[in-house]
């Protein structure tokens, strides 16, 4: 539905520019040179920041209004007004209508942002351009790595800069399994199906469900044997493995919970299905594993994560500023503030709420009351996460961004809709 | 035996209508609550001191019973002499005007609301109570008009003319006699377009822009987060004003009821 929205809109900012000569910039009153920090933080103060930002989970919420929040105020007299939307595409919208109106200043200051959405802005030109290099803390972000330079395989080229990372794994229930009995690959996770017919699941994939389709790309890369070779576009290779991954999922299709006919759309069904005995794995991204969840109540208390030996999927996401935000002098300086060691250590503990693992590359940071900060921090995600060095160990990046359709697609064609 | 089965069926519908809200009733005060347990294994009053610590969720229930007030009241003021007119009289071109009138609950909110955002952001009126407002009458005024033209219908004139005769002012026959008659209707219509800006996402999602922050759009936002707990407190919340609403007007309504049959 709010897909539908963002083409119709789409299309009409499409045709508009063809038709309409470009409209008359009004110019942003604020004055600052991106070149000199100083600056930026100088005529941000006073400024109120409209962050907008899925506002589904409470904790991340309340995270974000008590460190961010109040950090911005203190130190720069900056008001941060968290806009919750139900999902990003509705920030996207936003932007792409007040860029059809011309609306320059508009509404939206930064935006918390990757994959497709991020795709869609930078390709209508509605992003501010060249300005994550230029934060004091862009010295932590490893921008050399193609997991934070590419974004779903879009070049990033310094239009986001990032918050947080996130990897797939698996969860369990520790009152019900022992760690022995955990399948550790996908060929292991096909014979435990068997064993235990109805009691697994996977979330649809599709658009919106990137966990899913996480899932699937996963098996495809241990059934041929390798990540690296997806890093590219390559249709021959496609042609020559798809046979064989569509195989996989529907021999384990009769063994799935509802015997494949339906799955579950999102995280939070499959969550849902967890913590009700249905199902006995599902799936999260937080670097603290069961942890947030755990702690909202979401699933039961004896609730871990675990991972397979190889091939699960990690990536990271951001913040971006529309070409048109109001106050782009305090985005910035929030952005930068969200690159802060002390709130890099803060985001991943359970007890914080957020979750999600670091943005920064902790091995950039030179200075010892930041290192050591940001070492305690890792020591302490509990127990229902899994250890850092098992997540290190089967880590790989996200294939080229022109198999995510693809897999979408030959997933329902030759699975969901196969009948056999 | 009949009696038993009409006792047997009420009692089926009225689980019906309650049992969901029972469950979020119980949902709203639980912390863990996994199948097979019948109960929660722990109470907690946790969602809801959550839910008042929240300044945006005080700040978008007050947000939201202001906009939905100021709309029923300007509902009311516009549907008013459009319904009078299209119950009283007959006119040429009255069956378009009803056609218009009823355009908006026709036509897709997605359509209406996209095109409206466009022009709202050209007149500088996107992100602002006014354009909410603005936008929200669009979906109640249909309904506003419907009602009380409904009850102009069945208005007899002759109590205005009798009253004119007898020396009363214009302004005095519309408040003594006028709006004493229609009164039971406007609450109607009132609680009507009330109900319908109440429960507005889309429009206030798209004119307000995420600047005007309503109830409906932080629910929308905690059911995609789905912790049943803060969803079922949220929706207690959402329900009550309405409840409380319809529960005073009811009264009003029966004794203003009652008042006009005596009269008659």
């Amino acid at each position: 539905m709010r897909k539908l929205i963002a083409l119709l809109i789409l299309s009409v900012f499409a045709l508009s520019a063809c038709t309409s000569i470009v409209q008359t910039q009004i110019v942003s009153s604020e004055s600052f040179d991106i070149n000199n920090w100083d600056s930026i933080v100088a005529a941000a103060n006073g400024q109120t920041v409209n962050w907008y930002i899925w506002g589904g989970s409470e904790s991340i919420n309340s995270f974000v209004d008590n460190f961010y929040g109040e950090a911005l105020k203190d130190r720069y007299n900056i008001t941060l007004n968290r806009v919750p939307v139900a999902d990003t595409v509705d920030a996207v919208n936003q932007v792409l209508s007040e860029k059809q109106a011309g609306k320059d200043p508009g509404a939206v200051d930064l935006i918390w942002i990757n994959g497709e959405n991020f795709a869609t802005l930078k390709q209508a030109d509605l992003l501010y351009r060249d300005w994550a290099n230029k934060l004091p803390n862009s010295q932590y972000v490893n921008w050399d790595n193609p997991a934070i330079n590419r974004d779903f395989g879009t070049p990033v080229d310094f239009q986001e800069s990032p918050w947080s990372s996130a990897q797939f794994q698996f969860i369990y229930d520790s009152a019900r399994m022992q760690p022995e009995e955990l399948p550790r690959s996908y060929a292991q996770l096909k014979n435990w199906a068997i064993k235990n017919p109805g009691r697994f699941t996977y979330i649809a994939p599709g658009p919106g469900a990137f966990q899913g389709t996480r899932f699937v790309k996963g098996a495809l890369f241990e059934i041929s044997g390798g990540a690296d070779q997806w890093a590219t576009f390559d249709q021959t290779t496609w042609d020559k493995w798809s046979p064989e991954l569509w195989a996989y999922f529907n021999e384990i299709k009769p063994y799935l919970w509802r015997q494949g006919e339906t799955y579950p759309k999102d995280e939070n069904e499959l969550h849902s299905l967890f913590a009700n005995k249905e199902v006995d794995f599902s799936i999260t991204q937080a670097i603290v594993g069961a942890g947030a969840l755990v702690e909202q109540g979401l699933v039961p208390q004896t609730s871990k994560a675990f991972v397979f030996e190889d091939y699960m999927i990690g990536d990271f996401n951001y913040v971006g500023i529309p070409s048109n935000a109001p106050n782009k002098a305090a985005a910035l300086v929030l952005a930068n503030l969200i690159l802060e060691p002390e709130f890099q250590a803060a985001q991943i503990l359970p007890e914080n709420g957020f979750g999600l693992g670091f943005g920064i590359d902790i091995n950039q940071v030179t200075d010892t009351a930041s290192t050591t900060l940001l070492a305690d921090a890792s020591k302490k995600l509990g127990d229902a996460a899994t250890s850092p060095s098992d997540l290190a160990k089967s880590l790989v990046g996200d294939s080229a961004a022109q198999y995510q359709s693809l897999i979408e697609e030959g997933w329902r064609q030759y699975v969901l809709l196969n009948s056999k | 035996m009949k009696k038993i089965l009409n006792a047997a069926i009420r009692f089926f519908l009225y689980l019906v209508l309650i049992a969901p809200l029972l469950l979020f009733g119980v949902y709203a005060f639980s912390e863990r609550w996994f199948f097979p347990d019948v109960l929660p294994s722990t109470w907690s009053t946790a969602p809801f001191l959550r839910l008042f610590s929240d300044p945006k969720t005080v700040g978008g229930l007050l947000t939201s019973i202001g906009i939905a007030l100021v709309v029923s009241l300007f509902s009311l003021i516009v549907a008013f002499p459009a319904a009078r007119t299209l119950g009283l009289r007959r006119f040429p071109g009255r069956q378009f005007a009803w056609l218009l009138f009823f355009l908006p609950t026709v036509v897709p909110p997605l359509a209406v609301g996209m095109g409206m955002n466009i022009l709202f952001l050209r007149l500088d009126l996107a992100g602002s109570f006014v354009g909410v407002i603005l936008s929200h009458l669009v979906p109640t005024l249909p309904y506003t008009i419907f009602t009380l033209s409904g009850l102009f219908a069945n208005y007899d004139e002759n109590y205005e003319y009798q009253a004119i005769v007898l020396g009363a002012s214009k302004r005095r026959t519309f408040f003594n006699v006028t709006l004493r008659l229609v009164f039971p209707g406007l609450i109607v219509a009132g609680l009507f377009a009330f109900l319908i800006s109440w429960s507005q996402y889309l429009l206030t999602l798209l004119i307000g822009g995420g600047k005007v922050l309503t109830l409906p759009m932080l629910l929308f936002s905690a059911v995609s987060g789905g912790n049943p707990s803060t969803i079922a407190a949220l929706s207690l919340l959402f329900i009550a004003p309405p409840v409380l609403v319809i529960a005073l007007t009811a009264r009003q309504l029966n004794q203003h009821g009652n008042a006009i049959k005596e009269q008659y």
